[in-house]
């Protein structure tokens, strides 16, 4: 999906200003959400219900915001109220499941993607974030005392839509539940194919991660020169220069940013964002030319996109 | 008035597609020396690539990787790219169409100049 530019802001923003009553608060209100300028979009959001207090994409919009901000009851409130409005609206269920699987409550979660995916079976990443809640469900007794201590992940902070996001649901909120590592999962052929999910991309000395919006690995591996694997260290440590980033093009108006480059002693990395909140991430080591590690961040990114949204 | 950086900043500033260029303290992103086209929000540029740059750096060697050197980040209105070390980091603001290539390489070279 495009996203709409300053022009089509200016345009709305004075077709609001002749016309109070227009519906065209809508997409502006989510064009605002989509730049990271939640609090704007707040505003023009809430002006809107002031006037249609019984539009359910205008409640729809106020619930993505306050997601953005990680006022999850209140999102879930609006989403509540949207289902009261406007019953079986999908994005209300996926909205409704996201805010679930942050709370960590995935029976409830899988109940609402559930119902989102057969109100709406063309989304794959419904259908993703389903499995994902689905494999949690299924793995969480036998992995009980293998997984990280709770306090562990205390205060991770889900970012369901980061500046320019998707709709908050689909593999980051799928997968922002922090996952087991690779060693305390139960097997299952999912998981397998997932760690080997860009293995034909990648060659000797280039590795290729899929990370959720909190670092965690959902796909590849990395590994070092000895062969040990680092894939959650790398993750963990590299996925915050995404959140400086995001704070910088929003500061500096240059739109989404498309991929980060940045080299270190050992390696080139490459990143680029998906949908979603999650990056795709490439790290090559120096010998590899600048040129053919941004065609791979390229090819790996692809890849990533086709994997979350459930495509072979 | 002229600075230690003033010749590495306008020979940057003359690349194709290049609108400012700086050398900002990493610590509290606060500009030492600038050639900003009009225009250029100088200030900010300066805070965010130097905070930027800090996070990929200790991000790197969190990660094992060891220092960042150069990092870029590109979007549809633009790129910044930069360079660091000491404290000191070059950052140059470029529009999409700039020559991303030539500014790495210019700027990789100008590093040996940057101490103050």
């Amino acid at each position: 999906m495009s996203t709409p530019g300053s022009d089509d802001i200016r345009r709305w923003s004075e077709e609001l200003a002749r016309d109070p009553s227009s519906f065209v608060f809508l997409q502006l209100g989510e064009a605002l959400r989509r730049r990271g300028q939640s609090d704007l979009a707040l505003k023009v959001a809430l002006r809107g219900l002031e006037r249609h207090s019984h539009n359910a994409d205008a409640h729809d919009l106020l619930a993505r915001i306050a997601a953005d901000r990680k006022e999850l009851e209140r999102a879930f409130d609006e989403w509540d109220m949207v289902m009261r409005l406007q019953p079986g609206h999908p994005g209300a269920l996926k909205g409704m499941g996201f805010v679930r699987f942050q709370e960590r409550r995935f029976e409830e979660a899988e109940r609402y993607l559930a119902a989102a995916s057969e109100a709406d079976p063309t989304d794959g990443r419904i259908k993703f974030a389903l499995a994902m809640v689905r494999e949690e469900l299924a793995t969480r007794d036998s992995a009980v005392g293998t997984r990280h201590p709770a306090g562990e992940t205390e205060g991770i902070v889900p970012t369901p839509a980061a500046p320019a996001a998707e709709p908050p649901v689909g593999a980051a909120a799928a997968a922002a539940e922090p996952a087991p590592s690779a060693e305390s999962r139960a097997p299952s052929p999912g998981f397998s194919d997932a760690r080997t999910l860009f293995h034909d991309v990648v060659s000797h000395g280039q590795s290729a991660m899929l990370l959720d919006a909190n670092g965690f690995v959902l796909a590849g591996s990395y590994t070092d020169r000895q062969g040990a694997d680092l894939s959650e260290e790398i993750g963990a440590n590299l996925s915050g220069v995404s959140d400086e980033a995001n704070r910088a093009v929003r500061h500096l108006q240059l739109g989404d940013w498309s991929s980060i480059v940045f080299e270190t002693d050992a390696a080139t990395v490459a990143m680029t964002p998906l949908p979603g909140g999650g990056l795709a991430l490439v790290a090559a080591d120096r010998a590899t030319p600048q040129g053919f590690v941004r065609r791979l961040l390229e090819r790996v990114g692809e890849r990533a996109r086709k994997w979350a949204e459930g495509q072979p | 008035m002229s600075s230690p950086f003033s010749e590495m900043l306008a020979s940057l500033i003359r690349q194709r597609g290049v609108l400012g260029s700086m050398v900002v303290s990493e610590s509290d992103g606060i500009i030492i020396d600038s050639n900003l086209q009009i225009g250029v929000r100088g200030q900010a540029v300066a805070a965010l690539a130097a905070s930027l740059f800090r996070k990929a750096r200790l991000s790197a060697r969190a990660a094992g990787l060891g220092e960042a050197a150069f990092l870029q980040l590109e979007a549809p209105n633009g790129r910044v790219c930069a360079a660091g070390r000491d404290d000191l980091v070059l950052v140059t603001v470029a529009e999409s169409r700039a020559n991303v290539g030539l500014i790495r390489v210019e700027m990789l070279k100008a590093m040996g100049a940057l101490t103050l």
